[in-house]
């Protein structure tokens, strides 16, 4: 058990090293750099940058380095826990990402629990109501969760709130304590905002959750166990719980993996179009300026969430799981 | 390849995004669109503002100041107000009436790459000399006069007496001097010397006669000086510092950034403790008046949380030189404070809302029936401010394309462009995308503008005729079409398809107009492919010669000679471009590039002159400049005087000293020109 959690870590650990090269390499990919976006940017808007200010400019920001030094030096301060300087936001990048990354965890977890919290036991009932109405209505339900895009139920709920509730637009905070130092009340106002952005966040997961559930649940509760858990004279709710829910659970523990960075990148979308202070925007905005550092630290972040989300199902399947033990060893 | 990927991924999020956008306020749009199509017009008032007093009988004798500051004065913090003003004060006429102190103006910005979100509302205007409210006479503004001495060669610029920076530090002769010598002519700082500083190629100089007077001196007459000094030029104050540009800088403090006041040891201590990569870095953030709240300025609000946080806020400046015809130091509001939206749909949906006080910039035409609609329950007033150019959408045909010789052809043949133009209905895109509210136009800025040619040239090849525009096409070569009625090239390799680039997620919108344009040339045999592609991708194509049609405006062309770039090739760096081979032609005075044809090399030539010529001259050149323009189509005009760039506002209606309609352009710093120093609330 040890050895094989070892064994995960270790890979782990070569996985965000490699993630960090990629994440480097892919934000050089598209034409042009920080330098030209800021041109482009002064052009638009009718001024002039000179070929020479230009070049003093990739001079200052180090951008005219062959691209494996470039990495190397983001790589020195990265191990340092400074992870370089934001060009376009002109502060470090720590400082930028910040806050935003702990609202970002917390819209995160709130849509992760909440889909968790509905897809079980809808699923549950689902799988073992078949064909009732409360199983159809659920799985309408959930098929147009999958169906609709977040992004414009996001729109739709902005609208709505606006137009029926007069509700403040985007964000999740009420302005007034945007800039306040966290206190009692700016934590409250926060969880006032969460529901929205986190049911509009999960509602696609649920859906899905709800089908995978009820799909695995189904299969198990026709094996022959549960059959001779009855005729034992098990309580019903205990021959569900105990035995085929446990199994069908497999799925859940195995899609955290992916579930922890798709909150992240998942709610790009969505937290733009709500105005959300997330992470999510600010990569947007990072990949169209071409601001590398930033844009290299957020997506290494995703990749070391990944891989943390991976390791974390990998050790959760196992718990679940025995037989995942018994072939391990 | 690599571009190719970029492009498509950011299209697909951003067409993801419209259509949210589209799903979202459509049902709005429905119902108020018949609305829209009738009162669009109506919204446009009468072009007023607030008027500097420059007569000092009319001066104010004594000063008064807002609340808080006279608590400092008499905790004894802060010297009484008639001495942080000094002598000359710099008397605005409020619009309407004196105004009250106090309170919060709140809008939104998009990020720190919208930093003239704040010089455009909140800078001062501190330029040297700025507008009058028309956008059309430069009047003195922090300088108290310019007089011009050698016939145009030496200009003396005469400061405000007593005047001070935001630090309570004077103002004077030798903030110039310093800028000037140590800053402008470092070459680290300033890599490429400024046009704005020369006359005919040849730099001039700044001097110091005494404490209060300042002598420029060109080797040529530079008459314009006075609109450059005004316009949104590199001499434009201390929004251009963060390229250390501007004409001025606050030696006092700046001198402790700069190798030639510090050892170099000790600087680079310093650099190394704030985490600069370099004193160059150092010097321009410390110079950056949106981003640096211990920056002296001689705005009347300075920035205290700077543009790089989620709010922006700005707050008065006690030493601001700015007062009303009663005595009253400007600002009348306390507080500016930008709230930071992660989107344009969000900003657009809170100023729907209310939540913005005075909100233009970003605001959307295309929801004017959404603004309307919510009028009374936001509690605001929409106004459109249409501008004075020609054109809220140009095409610029790139007249040095060459990687296909056929179209490099047709691109250089008169008639071929004229024949394009004639071939878009500018009604149906006026009423689709403006809402009516605009001006099928060429490119000829309003009949007001100085520089006007004459009302003959508003239509000129900027109507549509079918009949006449196939008669040219068939006339120049191109008579013979395909099974679709397309026509060919003359070298016969099939049909003639030509391309347009546009940007998109920008203030008009580029790709979706062409798409409709396409649509209309069909009816001329003309296959259009529209190209819609992210911005540094524009850049990076205009500058390799590789677009063909590009789609943008020319707002501030009304100004023709302080923002040429969008009248004939004059920038490199241009998201669409009419030739990149004579922008170098043109500033290396022919060694390098490629020579115009004779009728563009006339409209340079005259453009060029106009600056050591006096007034009259210049405004008979300029006319003849936009004659040329207009005849020959280099760019095509499709609306024009339209309210699509920044001219759609929505203000609280508590607000006062509001003008019913403003000069709209990036040289008037709108709503600078309007003095929001005097807008206060009721």
């Amino acid at each position: 058990m040890l050895a094989y959690i070892g064994r995960r870590a270790l890979l782990a650990v070569f996985t965000v090293w490699a993630i960090s090269a990629l994440a480097f390499a892919i934000i050089q990919l598209p034409p042009g750099d920080y330098v030209t976006s800021y041109i482009a940017q002064m052009a638009s808007m009718g001024s002039v940058v000179s070929d020479e200010e230009a070049q003093n400019l990739r001079i200052q920001y180090g951008l005219g380095q062959p691209i494996y030094v470039q990495y190397l030096k983001w790589m020195e301060l990265v191990v340092q826990g400074d992870f370089g300087f934001s060009m376009e936001w002109r502060r470090p990048v720590t400082e930028v990402i910040g806050d935003r990354l702990w609202l970002t965890v917390v819209v995160s977890v709130a849509a992760l629990l909440l889909t968790w919290v509905l897809a079980l036991p809808i699923g549950i009932y689902s799988a073992v109501r078949q064909y009732s109405v409360g199983d159809y209505v659920a799985t309408f339900i959930g098929f147009i969760g999958l169906a609709v895009p977040n992004f414009l139920l996001a729109l739709v709920i902005l609208y709505l709130g606006f137009t029926l509730f007069n509700a403040h637009i985007g964000g999740l905070f009420t302005p007034e304590l945007q800039d306040a130092p966290w206190s009692q009340a700016k934590v409250w106002d926060l969880f006032k905002h969460l529901p929205i952005p986190a049911l509009i966040l999960g509602l696609a997961g649920t859906a899905q959750q709800i089908r995978i559930m009820r799909a695995n649940l189904l299969d198990e509760l026709r094996k022959p166990y549960v059959v001779t858990a009855r005729s034992k004279g098990l309580s019903e709710a205990r021959v569900i719980l105990k035995y085929p829910v446990r199994l069908a659970l497999n799925p859940f523990a195995s899609t955290i993996g992916y579930t922890l960075p798709y909150i992240v990148s998942g709610s790009i979308i969505v937290s733009i179009v709500l105005g959300l202070p997330t992470v999510g925007p600010l990569l947007l905005k990072a990949l169209i300026a071409q601001d590398m550092f930033l844009a290299g630290t957020i997506v290494l972040l995703l990749g070391v969430m990944t891989v943390i989300g991976t390791l974390i199902s990998d050790i959760l399947l196992v718990w679940v799981d025995p037989r995942i033990r018994l072939e391990d060893t | 390849m690599s571009e190719l990927w970029r492009t498509r991924r950011i299209c697909t999020l951003r067409s993801r995004l419209t259509l949210a956008l589209v799903a979202g306020a459509v049902s709005a749009v429905v119902a108020a669109g018949a609305l829209a199509a009738n009162t669009g017009k109506s919204l446009i008032g009468k072009l007023e503002g607030p008027e500097v007093v420059t007569d000092p009988a009319k001066f104010p004798k004594t000063f008064t100041e807002a609340p808080q500051l006279a608590e400092l004065v008499k905790a004894g913090k802060l010297p009484p107000v008639a001495e942080r003003i000094g002598q000359d004060p710099l008397v605005i006429k409020p619009l309407h009436e004196i105004g009250r102190y106090g309170g919060t103006w709140r809008g939104g910005f998009t990020g720190p790459a919208d930093f003239w979100n704040g010089f455009r509302c909140c800078s001062g205007p501190d330029h040297l000399m700025f507008w009058d409210y028309t956008g059309d006479k430069a009047m003195p503004n922090l300088a108290r006069g310019l007089e011009m001495q050698d016939g145009g060669r030496t200009w003396l610029l005469h400061l405000r007496r007593g005047m001070k920076w935001s630090d309570g530090k004077p103002f004077t002769a030798d903030d110039f001097v310093f800028w000037f010598e140590d800053v402008y002519r470092n070459k680290d700082l300033v890599p490429t010397p400024s046009a704005a500083m020369a006359i005919n190629g040849k730099q001039g100089e700044i001097q110091k006669v005494d404490t209060h007077t300042v002598r420029f001196k060109f080797p040529e007459p530079y008459f314009m000086l006075p609109d450059v000094l005004a316009g949104s030029t590199d001499l434009a104050g201390q929004m251009f510092g963060y390229r250390a540009l501007g004409g001025f800088a606050p030696a006092h403090y700046l001198k402790q950034f700069h190798p030639k006041y510090v050892g170099q040891a000790e600087l680079d201590k310093k650099v190394k403790d704030e985490k600069f990569d370099s004193w160059v870095r150092m010097f321009l953030f410390k110079n950056d008046w949106a981003l640096n709240p211990e920056l002296p300025v001689l705005s009347a609000w300075k920035t205290v949380t700077p543009i790089n946080t989620p709010t922006w806020t700005l707050e008065r400046n006690p030493y601001s030189v700015f007062v009303d015809t009663a005595g009253n130091q400007l600002p009348y509001i306390d507080r500016v404070v930008l709230t930071l939206a992660e989107n344009l749909e969000v900003l657009n949906l809170r100023a729907i809302a209310g939540e913005y006080d005075f909100q233009q910039r970003h605001i959307d035409l295309g929801k004017l029936p959404v603004f309307i609609e919510n009028q009374a329950r936001g509690g605001y007033k929409v106004y459109l401010d249409p501008g004075d150019y020609g054109g809220d959408m140009i095409i610029k045909f790139n007249l040095n394309y060459d990687a296909d010789p056929e179209i490099a052809k047709w691109f250089n043949t008169a008639d071929f462009r004229r024949a394009l133009a004639l071939g878009i209905d500018r009604d149906q895109i006026n009423e689709t995308f403006w809402l009516g509210t605009g001006t099928p136009s060429s490119v000829v800025p309003a009949d007001n503008n100085k520089y006007n040619p004459g009302p003959q040239y508003r239509k000129m090849w900027a109507t549509l005729d079918v009949t006449k525009a196939n008669e040219m096409l068939d006339k120049i070569g191109l008579s013979k079409k395909d099974a679709q009625g397309y026509r060919l090239r003359a070298d016969g390799k099939g049909r003639l398809r030509i391309e347009i680039m546009t940007l998109g997620g920008q203030f008009v919108q580029y790709t979706q107009i062409s798409e409709m344009i396409r649509e209309q040339w069909k009816k001329i045999g003309i296959d259009l492919v529209v190209q819609e592609v992210e911005r540094s991708l524009a850049l990076k194509r205009t500058a390799a010669n590789e677009q063909q049609l590009g789609a943008w405006n020319n707002d501030g062309s009304e100004h023709l000679f302080t923002f040429p770039l969008h009248v004939f090739p004059f920038e490199l760096a241009a998201v669409a471009s009419s030739g990149p081979l004579y922008v170098k032609w043109f500033h290396s005075a022919g060694a390098q590039g490629k020579e115009p044809e004779p009728k563009m090399r006339e409209l340079m030539d005259k453009w060029k002159r106009a600056f050591g010529v006096p007034e009259k001259e210049r405004i008979q050149l300029g006319k003849e400049v936009w004659k040329i323009a207009a005849e020959e189509v280099y760019i095509i005009g499709v609306i024009g005087m339209g309210p699509a760039s920044m001219g759609v506002r929505v203000v609280k209606t508590t607000m006062g000293n509001i003008p019913s309609r403003q000069y709209n352009s990036p040289d008037g710093k709108t709503p600078g020109i309007s003095r929001p120093i005097t807008f206060y609330w009721k």
